[in-house]
């Protein structure tokens, strides 16, 4: 087998078999590791396979199973359409599945660390799952938007970690859980991390990434949205929620935030024309569902945000792949040129029937129980949530209603292509899974009930069914529909209201604000990088100038009068001083200088003189290194100077005739950097104690590390990570000479 | 280049890198380490380089085309022998054996993992170097001779 057509089946085995393995670990119970990998800084690799991890990596993997079961089919298509070489496919597939476990290693994460790495991870791989199609300039305007608005949210989530690490010691959600008051502290760091968690799952007013990233490939959308990127949001403020609730600041945050996106999402939903722009304002709003629910707190409110999730999961994959497959099918991508595809598609047309039922709240559907107990937890918490739970499900009836008619049903526009079955088997699949669990709900109430104790923090009943009652909830279901179908017929009235936030969106809204900003942003650093690099001058005052004021500034605050010690010169010192004054001959000869080879040559003394006096001093270590760096930088500035052209090496220095206004330029950055470290030695070298310090310390402990020489065992014990840094830097300069010289040849 | 420079070139590289092995072998009790043996083996290669030309050197010394792999294998290696000890429990660079316990000896030197850490960076900071210089040395086409 050829291997970009093995690539998709190596992936949806890999996606269940993990499936499989979490479905065990799940039901085994207590699967977990805890490492502690850096116990000094008090970071841990500690995951744990409890509820919450399970419902989120069983989504991952299983709605993985059917995404990748349907881009095995869509992305050689894709490719041919783009006239791309079905190798591409290469960059596709490895990035899906990295995207799988980053989320399956985000779900179980439960430490601040672990979680801010993996959900950055996620916003990698979907960066370059959104701009897979990368010679379009929209697909990496939109890979990038994705990009930024998640990334940044996610320094945000860092930033509240460090305040709860600053306040209790540690990064470990479970100490952090039991550690964390209602203080300032906790409430700013819960906001901090809210922040990021919601722009991840593109909640208002940080929602126009994701209508923007149904540039990527339909499969990649049908996953961000269901069980990828957007649900990692939610997970973790569900992973954290038990942090969040010991302020009602932040509930009261969320709760706002996910009804407003609740209608927004909505709103715009019932706006859009074209297909998968339709179903990227729905998900706003369905996560909006969810962190409402999070948003009012307490057990029942756990436990639907947990069930909610699933058949959200569900629903919206399958609305994704129909979308995809229709556009397929006819080549067209908007519900206006779309209709009647129910007859000569009949099997898609009853699957995302159900997935549509699901979404909508129907009977005999696992969506069923996702509003009741959704109006339930409203309904507990009073009149204004209840009215606007009612409004969002009509919403959401309203605008999936639409989105199925206008393609299902209605007078037939053309006459569809034949489609591979792997375009709709994965849909019909997941129907099933929704009508099983509209049937027996007990499985997924038992996962949710497993997620919902983990948010909650406490024990959780959950009892979905089907009450039929004349309860509070089923009389809100009835006028959630009655109100939905009312939208869906009434055009007239829908149409003017949706279309006019569409507009007002497009011209004031926060997307106009991002680009703005962004595009200011680059100009500045247009600026200041056209400046910094425009000749070497500038790119070196660009470092010691900053470092001279900043050391001028420190010494000016911190020090006083008798810091400033000249000392008494001894016998023995003058060797010292010698060399010192050939040193500074040898620095004034550099700077003078316009042969090239006399400026190496005089840097090369300034090197030797020092490495002198490090050995006349007493440190042979320092001296031997000193002496062989110096030998080799010599070498290489002379290997340099040899590949100059013929004309510049023998012409000597060309020093063009300064601009009036910059005359004064390099004496001064000179003055102000020389002057900063000369203070900054002096003062050092006048304050120099041998305090028993870490010096003494390591001296002490060299004979215990089996060592004689200290300076060996601080470079390999002591210091060995340093070193270890150190080493990779060296590395990475082999490798960026390589790349000037040679275009990246390693050999 | 005189034929006499030539010629002491050839003889130093020996004895150059029996002084860089010996600066670690005995790095651990007296002056010297893997950083400035890797730099000892880079100048005499260096040395070679310049005293034979680059063909001539590459082809006499045959293992330094060998480099890249060398700087993976000792970047690869320092970090292994790092956190070595991560896997069982304990913080990064905690060296075996621990203080106190005691040390196996082969003649005077005392084997311990901090050695063999000192090895790998020996390793890549010489490979490094070689890449610099045979980079240095290697024109690509097109360039002004």
């Amino acid at each position: 087998m050829r291997r970009d057509s093995a690539l998709p089946w190596v992936s949806v085995a890999c996606a269940a078999t993990a499936f499989a393995a979490c479905l065990v670990g799940w039901r085994l119970g207590d699967v977990a590791f805890d490492i502690a990998w850096a116990p000094t800084l008090d970071l841990r690799i500690d995951f744990a396979l409890d509820g919450l991890g399970a419902l989120y990596a069983l989504l991952a993997t299983g709605i993985g199973v059917a995404v990748f079961m349907y881009g095995s089919a869509y992305l050689p298509r894709h490719l041919a359409k783009a006239r791309r070489p079905q190798r591409e496919a290469s960059r596709f597939w490895p990035w899906m599945v990295l995207f799988m476990v980053a989320m399956v290693g985000l779900a179980c994460a439960r430490d601040l660390i672990v979680i801010f790495v993996l959900f950055d991870l996620t916003a990698i791989a979907s960066y370059f799952l959104i701009g897979f199609d990368r010679e379009r300039v929209r697909a990496r305007g939109a890979a990038l938007m994705a990009l930024l608005i998640t990334g940044v949210g996610a320094v945000a989530m860092l930033v509240g970690a460090v305040l709860l690490y600053q306040r209790h010691g540690t990064f470990s959600l479970d100490e952090l859980i039991e550690r964390a008051d209602g203080g300032g502290a906790t409430t700013v760091a819960g906001v901090l991390i809210a922040v990021a968690c919601l722009a991840k799952s593109a909640q208002v007013p940080l929602h126009f990434w994701l209508p923007r990233a149904m540039e990527a490939p339909t499969p990649v959308s049908a996953y961000l949205h269901s069980a990828a990127m957007v649900a990692a949001g939610v997970l973790v403020i569900g992973r954290v929620h038990p942090l969040l609730q010991r302020s009602e600041l932040v509930l009261d945050l969320l709760l706002i935030v996910g009804l407003a996106s609740i209608v927004v999402g909505g709103l715009l939903a019932l706006a859009q024309d074209e297909l998968k722009q339709l179903l990227a304002h729905s998900t706003i709003s369905q996560y909006g569902y969810v962190v409402t629910l999070y948003g009012i707190g307490g057990e029942a409110a756990a436990g639907a945000a947990a069930l909610y999730v699933i058949a959200h999961a569900i629903a919206k994959s399958a609305l994704f792949m129909t979308a995809g497959a229709v556009t397929e099918a006819t080549g067209r991508s908007r519900l206006s040129q779309l209709g009647g595809l129910a007859r000569p598609m009949p099997v898609l047309a009853a699957a995302s029937l159900v997935a549509a039922a699901t979404l909508a709240a129907l009977p005999l559907t696992l969506g069923y129980f996702k509003d009741e107990l959704f109006f339930a937890a409203a309904h507990d918490e009073g009149g204004f949530v209840a009215v606007m739970a009612v409004v969002a499900a009509a919403l959401t009836f309203a605008y999936i209603g639409r989105f199925w008619t206008r393609l299902f049903l209605g007078p037939r526009r053309m006459r569809p292509r034949p489609i591979p079955a792997m375009l709709y088997v994965p849909v019909v699949l997941l129907a099933a899974v929704s009508l099983a669990g509209g049937v027996a709900v007990g499985p997924f109430a038992a996962l949710a009930q497993d997620a919902a104790e983990i948010t909650h923090g406490g024990p959780v009943e959950l009892h979905p069914a089907y009450h039929v009652n004349g309860g509070a909830e089923n009389i809100m279901t009835l006028a959630a529909w009655g109100l939905g179908l009312a939208l869906l017929l009434m055009r007239q009235v829908r149409r003017p209201l949706t279309v006019g936030l569409a507009r007002l969106g497009d011209r004031i809204g926060p997307r106009t604000i991002y680009r703005q900003s962004l595009h200011l942003l680059n100009v500045a650093s247009d600026r200041i990088h056209a400046e910094e690099v425009r000749d070497l001058r500038n790119s070196i005052a660009a470092v010691i100038m900053p470092g001279g004021i900043l050391i001028g500034i420190a010494l000016a605050t911190t020090l006083t009068g008798d810091s400033w010690d000249i000392g008494r010169v001894r016998l023995a010192d003058i060797p010292v001083l010698a060399l010192m004054a050939l040193v500074v001959v040898a620095g004034i000869v550099a700077a003078r200088d316009r042969g090239h080879v006399r400026i190496v040559l005089s840097l090369s003394l300034v090197g030797f003189g020092l490495s002198a006096i490090y050995a006349l001093v007493g440190a042979p270590d320092v001296a031997l290194v000193a002496v062989l760096i110096e030998t080799v930088a010599s070498l290489v500035f002379f290997a340099v100077l040899a590949r100059l052209p013929r004309r510049t090496r023998t012409a000597g220095l060309v020093v063009r005739p300064a601009r009036p206004r910059r005359r004064l330029r390099n004496p001064v950055i000179g003055a102000v950097s020389g002057l900063a470290m000369f203070a900054l030695v002096w003062a050092s070298l006048s304050n120099a104690t041998l305090a028993p310090g870490d010096a003494q310390r390591q001296i002490e402990l060299t004979p215990e590390a089996h060592g004689g020489d200290v300076v060996t065992v601080i470079l390999a014990d002591f210091r060995g990570l340093d070193t270890l840094g150190e080493i990779t830097v060296l590395t990475i300069a082999a490798i960026g000479v390589a790349t000037l010289l040679r275009r990246g040849r390693l050999w | 280049m005189t034929v006499i420079v030539e010629v002491y070139a050839r003889r130093l590289f020996g004895p150059a890198v029996i002084v860089a092995l010996a600066l670690i072998v005995k790095g651990y009790v007296d002056v010297g380490d893997g950083f400035s043996a890797g730099t000892i083996v880079g100048l005499a290669v260096a040395l070679q380089y310049v005293a034979r030309g680059r063909q001539r050197a590459e082809t006499a010394v045959r293992l330094l085309h060998l480099a890249p792999i060398g700087a993976v294998v000792g970047l690869i290696g320092a970090i292994g022998v790092g956190f070595l000890g991560i896997l069982t429990g304990e913080p990064p660079f905690t060296h075996a054996p621990a203080p106190g316990a005691k040390v196996i000896r082969v003649g005077t030197l005392e084997l311990s993992t901090a050695v063999v850490f000192d090895l790998f960076v020996f390793m890549l900071v010489a490979s490094v170097l070689i890449i610099i210089i045979h980079h240095l040395a290697t024109r690509s086409r097109g360039e002004e001779r």
